[in-house]
């Protein structure tokens, strides 16, 4: 541009100008009204959507996809195309050109034109590079699986608590008792009458701290017989779910940490109503959580019971069927209350269940083991389990 | 009172000066598309002010950051609103940003005289780039970790200096601890300190250039 269109330009400017609006108000009044539309979009979505939640990051965990921020995408789709040795050609002689050519710009295009029927290239190479980066964007969007197996995160305390309460029933039941309480372990491969002192005794918890405990859980104690369970050691747990055993031990057998109320309320099995009929929903699969699962599960010792749904409490053992609606004589009952069966021994192995539990199971039982509260609703208790009607006394 | 206040204030300040020459000045007659410049301005305050709340409570160590997200979402009063303003706002920023410069170049308003403007503008661009990455990786759970161990690996390919450039982000060979420090710091402290200083020389140049007119046809 040569010193004689520069005046011109200027001169133009000032003709548009004069002819213009004034910055304060008529500007700042659209500026602002933008502005204010942003904050509350901001908002909206801040209270609306959230920020999904998730697990906190794991080294070992390798399996993770990885998931750049949305205005990355285009670059992830674009290096696709770049595979092997000529990958660098994508990764980097593509964003320097961009790059240099978006700081050049005013110094290569030096025509004086701005109107964008003069400057048809230039417009075109923008609008064709923008509509690609959309459509690289869409393509990353559409073949990105979605998030693995959605998994649930467990953010709050008691969330994680009762997770992992889940989780202890799951791994550790079966070597350290539901309570953490130990004794001989019975029914585990390799350990079969290895004597394990309580680890929720005062002294555990007083001596080892959350990190310790954290390290135990995740590459145990080989030497000792307690297995590894953090990913990166062969187990299945993922941190998240170390930290929710840890905060579940925690908070249930250190005296000096207070158990959150939600937590008690929702991990405690419901009470029964007087003459109610117990639900496998609502009663007994709490228990078999915290119980049974750890050994009743697939690649346990377990005579082949399963124990994850209704279904399988109801059909599957070598002694099968295990549980017979109204049948106090049912193989489970008997082993509950610590008889020697042909089915085998005493269940849970080491310690006897509470007798008011077993008497849930009993009216369970007893009262056609139902699956779902609706049908429990419908059944009613034999005679036995009601309270003996009080005979009314004459007043004196 | 006031009145006499304000005498004395301007004596010293020359506050009617800069009315005059900053708000009380004519401009050409405008669209909406040139309000996305200060759209991007309040998106910067917006993410300043709620990232000085964050940085209360975050803490930037592989052991910690993860929980004080935690905390911040679940304990402290109203978090949950800071964060979530935080995290939205960083995209409609780059979003906005984008947007803008895409205005700029249609409407050929980088030519003479506004050549600076966009070159500063630019460099705007790549460092609100720049905030989007290094704020990513600082709530260190699993979406973070992966997304920075797969994004320093593409500065990392590049030919000769690529396997250098991927150390200094990383501070080592894998993202640990200095990695999570570096990012806090640059996402903190360098960028931020970088964008102020280009908005300011933006601002003193659209002030002083005034905005251009929208091109005519033959402009
Ligand atoms: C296969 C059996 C087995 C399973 C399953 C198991 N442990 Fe262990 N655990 C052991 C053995 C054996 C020891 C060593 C006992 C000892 O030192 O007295 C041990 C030790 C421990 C200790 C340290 C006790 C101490 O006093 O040093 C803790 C804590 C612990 N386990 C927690 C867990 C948790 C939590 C789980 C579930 C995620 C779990 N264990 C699952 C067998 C097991
Ligand atoms: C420590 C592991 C362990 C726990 C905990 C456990 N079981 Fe068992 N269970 C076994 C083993 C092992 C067998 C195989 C029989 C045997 O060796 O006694 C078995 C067998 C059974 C059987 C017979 C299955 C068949 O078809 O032969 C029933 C019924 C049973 N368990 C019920 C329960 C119930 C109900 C609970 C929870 C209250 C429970 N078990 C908890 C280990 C366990
Ligand atoms: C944090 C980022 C940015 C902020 C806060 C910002 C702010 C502003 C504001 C308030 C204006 C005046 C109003 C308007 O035209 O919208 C402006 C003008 C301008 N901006 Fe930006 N901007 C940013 C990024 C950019 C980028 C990335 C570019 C281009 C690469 C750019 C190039 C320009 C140009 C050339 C002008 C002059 C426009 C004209 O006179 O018509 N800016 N900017």
């Amino acid at each position: 541009m040569n010193e004689e269109q520069k005046k011109e330009l200027i001169e133009k400017y000032k003709a548009e100008k004069a002819k213009g609006v004034k910055f304060w108000p008529d500007i700042i009044y659209k500026d602002l009204l933008v502005s204010f539309a942003l904050f509350i979009l901001l908002v909206g979505l801040a209270i609306f959507v959230g920020v999904a939640n998730e697990p906190p990051a794991d080294p070992s965990d390798s399996s993770y996809i990885p998931r750049p921020e949305w205005y990355f995408l285009f670059l992830f789709e674009l290096l696709k195309y770049f595979p092997g040795q000529i990958e660098w050609i994508g990764t980097t002689v593509l964003p320097t050109i961009a790059v240099l050519a978006l700081l050049l710009l005013p110094f290569y295009d030096r025509s004086p034109f701005r109107h964008w029927r003069k400057r048809r290239l230039g417009v075109t190479i923008m609008s064709v590079v923008v509509v690609g980066m959309v459509a690289l964007t869409i393509m990353a969007v559409a073949t990105t699986p979605p998030a693995a197996e959605e998994e649930v995160v467990a953010a709050t305390l008691p969330e994680q608590i009762l997770l992992g309460e889940e989780l202890y029933g799951v791994h550790c039941v079966e070597c350290h008792g539901a309570e953490g309480e130990g004794g001989e372990i019975t029914g585990v491969e390799g350990l079969e009458g290895v004597v394990l002192d309580p680890i929720n005794a005062r002294d555990v918890m007083y001596t080892f701290t959350d990190e310790t405990l954290f390290n135990i859980i995740d590459y145990g104690q080989p030497d000792l017989g307690m297995p590894p369970f953090g990913l990166g050691y062969g187990g299945e747990l993922r941190r998240g779910d170390i930290i929710a055993v840890v905060n579940f031990m925690r908070y249930t057998w250190d005296d000096r940490a207070e158990l959150p109320q939600e937590v008690a309320q929702a991990s405690a099995v419901p009470a029964l109503a007087e003459g109610e009929v117990p639900s496998y929903e609502v009663h007994i699969q709490p228990m078999i959580k915290r119980y049974c699962v750890s050994c009743h599960r697939p690649g346990k010792k377990n005579n082949n019971y399963l124990m994850r749904d209704y279904n399988e409490i109801m059909t599957t053992g070598d002694h099968a069927p295990n549980v017979v609606a109204g049948d106090l004589g049912s193989n489970t009952i008997r082993m509950l209350h610590r008889e020697e069966i042909e089915a085998g021994g005493p269940m849970p192995p080491t310690k006897a269940l509470k007798p008011e539990l077993i008497l849930i199971w009993e009216k369970w039982i007893a009262g056609g083991a139902p699956n779902t509260a609706a049908e429990a609703a419908g059944l009613t208790l034999p005679a036995e389990f009601l309270p003996v009607e009080a005979t009314p006394t004459a007043a004196p | 009172m006031a009145e006499r206040v304000f005498t004395w204030l301007d004596e010293r300040l020359g506050l009617t000066a800069i009315y005059n020459t900053v708000l009380d000045r004519k401009v050409p007659k405008v669209n909406w598309w040139y309000t996305l410049g200060s759209a991007s301005l309040f998106l910067f305050v917006i993410q300043a002010v709620t990232g000085m709340f964050l940085t209360v409570y975050y803490v930037p160590s592989p052991d910690h950051a993860y929980d004080s997200v935690q905390y911040i979402m679940n304990g402290v009063a109203f978090g949950w609103l800071i964060r979530g303003i935080h995290h939205w706002g960083a995209s409609l920023m780059v979003l906005f940003v984008f947007i803008h410069m895409l205005r700029t170049f249609f409407f050929g308003a980088y030519k003479y005289p506004r050549e600076v403007t966009w070159l500063t503008g630019v460099f705007l661009l790549l460092t609100t780039l720049g905030m989007g990455f290094t704020g990513y990786l600082l709530p260190w759970n699993q979406r973070a970790y992966w997304a920075t161990t797969v994004g320093t690996e593409i500065p990392g390919t590049a030919p000769f200096i690529g396997s250098f450039i991927e150390r200094i982000l990383r501070g080592g060979t894998d993202l640990s601890a200095v990695t999570l420090a570096r990012f806090f710091a640059v996402h903190i402290w360098f960028l931020p300190a970088i964008i102020l200083l280009l908005i300011a020389v933006h601002m003193y140049l659209v002030i002083r250039l005034g905005i251009s007119n929208i091109p005519k046809e033959g402009e």
